[in-house]
């Protein structure tokens, strides 16, 4: 799979990886792929909980070491 | 999501704002209701002393600056600057930063009237993101509709 864009949050903490997560989201279009890097911990459950909560598609979100690699489609 | 903002302090302001801007960047409609030191966050200038005030209106208006404490260890002023350097360090968000995100994802602010007229600020001394201006039955309006309300 490949994404249409990457979303980089490496450094950030909550909140800002889901607020970006949002307004990158805002510019895409439906279908699209984004995919999130980030290494706040939390992160690993907070977008899960994010897609449920927008109703946006959680492909997967994995851990590379520190870094969690975050992928969403955008449905609506 | 409602949030009455009573605290007067920085980290619990950021505790506040990272909650609003999170619910809102997944799609709830986010209302802040600001009283007492609350609105010491919304002031527009550190000293908010204007000619209308009594006397003991001014003192509060110097001594709650915008300039915002924190809640522990606050050195009388030294605790804050510390925590502002950390968090810059840690790349954390500022509470300007999550204010103006707030801003963004249009979380809406209401003013308790009351505080205001005991404090004697009026709107001019607000922010402009300040939308409303009313009591405590406005909020409970919108609370009823809320499925999750804080009191920070």
């Amino acid at each position: 799979m490949t994404p249409d864009r990457t979303l980089d949050c490496v450094g950030l903490f909550c909140p800002m990886p889901i607020i970006k997560t949002k307004q990158e989201m805002d510019t895409m279009k439906t279908g699209e792929v984004l995919e999130i890097l980030a290494d706040d911990p939390g992160f690993e459950k907070d977008l899960p909980e994010w897609c449920k909560a927008t109703g946006q598609k959680l492909i997967e979100i994995k851990k590379e070491g520190g870094l969690l690699k975050g992928y969403i489609t955008k449905t609506k | 999501m409602t949030i009455i903002l009573f605290s007067g302090e920085m980290d619990k302001a950021i505790a506040a704002f990272t909650l609003a801007t999170t619910a809102a960047s997944s799609g709830m409609d986010v209302t802040i209701f600001f009283t007492f030191w609350g609105l010491n966050i919304i002031k527009k200038t550190r000293f908010t002393i204007a000619k209308p005030q009594m006397l003991m209106q001014k003192m509060f208006n110097i001594m709650s600056t915008s300039k915002l404490p924190i809640s522990k260890l606050d050195f009388f002023g030294l605790g804050p600057w510390m925590m502002r350097k950390l968090m810059k360090k840690s790349k954390m968000a500022s509470l300007e930063d999550l204010m103006k995100l707030a801003k963004e994802l249009k979380v809406k602010y209401i003013a308790c009237t009351t505080s205001c007229g005991v404090l004697g600020l009026s709107k001019g001394n607000l922010i402009d993101d300040v939308s409303e201006f009313a009591g405590a039955m406005t909020y409970l309006a919108e609370a009823k509709e809320s499925k999750i309300n804080l009191f920070i």
